[in-house]
């Protein structure tokens, strides 16, 4: 579903990301850990195509990011560490308008619905966005994966700042998204929830793949040992 | 999708408390320029049919007396005041809107409105054609600057493009809804201003509605031009602070900086003589010839003899007319060609400085809007030309009416006999039909032009530079 091939991005001669294979399938959960700088969020502006690669190809569905930049973004949804809306319009207009954008029209009693199963309280819907959490943002944002039946999840940061329950909550929505076969990709510094939540582990370290391994094949402290032993390598 | 964005984009302006207040008063001020306008056009127009009364009553009764006389006497004309001087007074205040029509005189049109302004006049004159020239960009700057800047900013733009939005598509929805919400706020200023000229006596003289079609047309081009470039500094700019602050300096440019460029730079490669040398040159050409080898007694003297000898008389008394009334219709026909001359040359003069003037506004819109809209509203000065031509045709009839009954006025000897209202009466009160609509576009076409090519320009512009929209 989500898939790079030798994917390489340079910029000013600094290799940002270097020959980074990835392959993840549909169901999968895919937590890419790094250190800042380590290449993870060029690697998601790669895979929705907001930069070109410099050698490599990414692609999702099939469809290259590169050759075809629109079509690939029609398989994903995108969730970054703050997800940003519209202030002047409630949840259900702005869920309303970025699902339009992405190709799906839903009646007003189905994006009400949409936002109550990605965990937005029902009063929450008809305010203004302006008066939302971080927290009730993200929500929007998996509404929205929702809504678009997005084939694969980009993830950046996306539990950052947010409190342990708010945090534990996102996490039941993506595994329940992992469920119905959306491929996860989510770049994170969090060891906890990539340990929680993903079903492999990739350790990137200035732009390559340092590490990829099974979840169930690694405990919590094992991981925060392997990561660590990883950036001292 | 182009639709769910400008529909957004409506909605959002819309919300926005700060847009609000500034529509608001942008409307309201166009309202009160044209109410005021409606008013003052009003009040001229009773004015002048006050005076052209009086004047003919005079004229009338100005008792018997020698018909050369009468033409010294003379008498006034009044311009008439075009109907969507109520939208665009033009050069209406600078240029005269009396004649005065005498023997031997080819008077300029007197009495500039602008001379009995207060000082507060120069900073400018709020119409609802300058409120639209120059305060309604300031909305769009205000609107726009951060349609594509300050999402890229918030982060929305991402958020946006991750969906797989065509960057070609956001722009242009962007523009369908803040072309829709500036349609909007204009839509009450167009009927405003249609029923101030539905209300207003004679309002549909002159194809006035066909006018003010096409100045609707003008106008949305020129805003359709801005919003595409304000957009366009959006799309590119880094931040909205630095879109906004490109934006206000390309406003003030084509507000402020360049109509006073443009008029100095049309000085400059065409000038103009000053009042004093162009009037002292034509007393010159009509004492000397327009040749300046032709004194006027020496061509009076030929004429005398060639009279004589067409006669065959050999004294100017012994003519069967009074020889003194058909010299003043020669040396009328002389002057005329002096005054045909040099008003022509004048007047030709200011009409290339208003087209290159006109041209300029391929840098800068305003100039080419503010052309086509004085000449569609008939308040430019092709179309003060014509009435000048028009007052000046009817002085030389007039003249030569009197003239003509002092040639054939045998009594009373070399100056003619006395001639009373019966004579007045022959002479009919000036009436005076303004240029035709055809005319006034003739005339906006340069101005709608510049307006056209920018429009396009803008709008290629704009779609070039939507596909490189950058998320980041």
């Amino acid at each position: 579903m989500l898939e790079t091939i030798k994917l390489t991005k340079r910029f000013n001669g600094h290799v940002a990301v270097n020959e980074l294979n990835l392959a993840i399938q549909p169901g999968e959960v895919f937590a890419l850990l790094g250190p800042n700088g380590a290449g993870k969020t060029t690697t998601i502006n790669l895979l929705l195509g907001f930069l070109a690669p410099d050698a490599g190809e990414a692609r999702v569905n099939g469809a290259s990011v590169v050759d075809d930049p629109i079509a690939a973004r029609r398989h994903i949804a995108y969730i970054p560490e703050q997800v940003m809306l519209y202030p002047r319009f409630t949840g259900v207009e702005n869920l309303d308008y970025f699902s339009t954008l992405g190709g799906r029209r839903h009646t007003r009693g189905e994006l009400l619905g949409l936002l109550q199963r990605a965990g937005l309280p029902a009063e929450a819907a008809d305010r203004h966005v302006g008066t939302y959490s971080k927290g009730m943002r993200q929500k929007v944002g998996i509404a929205l994966a929702l809504a678009t039946e997005a084939k694969a999840l980009l993830l950046d940061e996306p539990t950052s700042g947010l409190d342990p329950a708010a945090s534990h909550e996102f996490s039941l929505l993506l595994r329940k998204l992992a469920g119905q076969g959306v491929a996860i990709l989510m770049a994170t510094h969090d060891l906890f929830r990539a340990r929680e939540d993903a079903t492999r582990i990739g350790i990137l370290l200035d732009g390559k793949l340092a590490g990829d391994y099974a979840t169930n094949d690694i405990k919590h402290l094992d991981l925060e040992k392997l990561y660590l032993k990883h950036l001292r390598a | 999708m182009i639709l769910a964005i400008a529909r957004k984009e409506f909605l959002d302006a819309w919300r926005d408390g700060r847009f609000r207040i500034a529509a608001v008063v942008v409307v309201v001020l166009l309202g009160v320029a044209l109410l005021l306008a409606w008013q003052q056009v009003q009040r001229t127009r009773a004015e002048h049919a006050a005076a052209a009364t009086l004047e003919r009553e005079n004229w009338l009764n100005q008792g018997e007396k020698n018909s050369h006389s009468a033409a010294h006497y003379g008498v006034y004309v009044f311009k008439p005041v075009p109907p969507l001087a109520i939208f665009d007074r033009g050069l209406e205040p600078f240029v005269g809107t009396t004649v005065y029509l005498e023997a031997h005189r080819q008077n300029q049109a007197a009495f500039l409105p602008a001379q009995d302004a207060t000082a507060m006049r120069r900073f400018g004159e709020l119409t609802a054609a300058t409120g639209l020239q120059l305060l309604t960009p300031l909305l769009v700057v205000l609107l726009t600057f951060g349609a594509l800047a300050g999402e890229r900013e918030r982060g929305t733009l991402r958020q946006v493009l991750s969906l797989g939005v065509r960057p070609r598509d956001l722009v242009l929805g962007k523009a369908l809804g803040l072309g829709l919400v500036l349609a909007a706020l204009l839509l009450p200023v167009a009927l405003f201003s249609a029923v101030a000229l539905a209300q207003l006596p004679g309002g549909d003289a002159g194809g006035s509605w066909v006018r003010l079609a096409w100045l609707g047309g003008a106008y949305a081009l020129y805003l359709a031009a801005i919003l595409a470039v304000c957009l366009a500094v959006s799309a590119v700019a880094s931040t909205a602070r630095a879109a906004l602050a490109t934006l206000l300096v390309c406003w003030a440019a084509n507000a402020v900086l360049a109509p006073r460029l443009g008029g100095d730079l049309a000085q400059r490669v065409l000038p103009t003589p000053k009042l004093a040398e162009f009037e002292a040159a034509m007393h010159k050409a009509v004492q000397e010839g327009l040749d300046g080898h032709s004194p006027r007694q020496q061509q009076l003297q030929e004429f005398a003899q060639e009279t004589l000898k067409k006669h065959g008389k050999t004294r100017l008394e012994e003519l069967p007319f009074n020889f003194n009334g058909l010299v003043m219709l020669e040396s009328e026909r002389l002057a005329g060609k002096v005054f045909d001359h040099h008003f022509g040359r004048l007047w030709d003069r200011l009409e290339s400085q208003d087209r290159l003037v006109t041209w300029a506004g391929l840098a800068a819109p305003l100039l080419g809007l503010r052309s086509a809209s004085m000449a569609l509203a008939g308040t430019d000065f092709t179309q003060h030309r014509h009435f000048s031509v028009a007052a000046e045709q009817h002085r030389r009839d007039f003249v030569r009416v009197l003239n003509e009954d002092l040639m054939n006025s045998t009594a009373g000897g070399h100056h003619g006999g006395v001639a009373d209202r019966s004579l007045w009466e022959k002479l009919p009160a000036f009436r005076y039909d303004p240029p035709t609509t055809a005319h006034a576009l003739r005339a906006a076409t340069p101005g709608l032009m510049v307006l056209f090519l920018w429009a396009a320009g803008a709008w290629t512009a704009l779609l070039l530079v939507a596909p490189r929209l950058k998320p980041n």
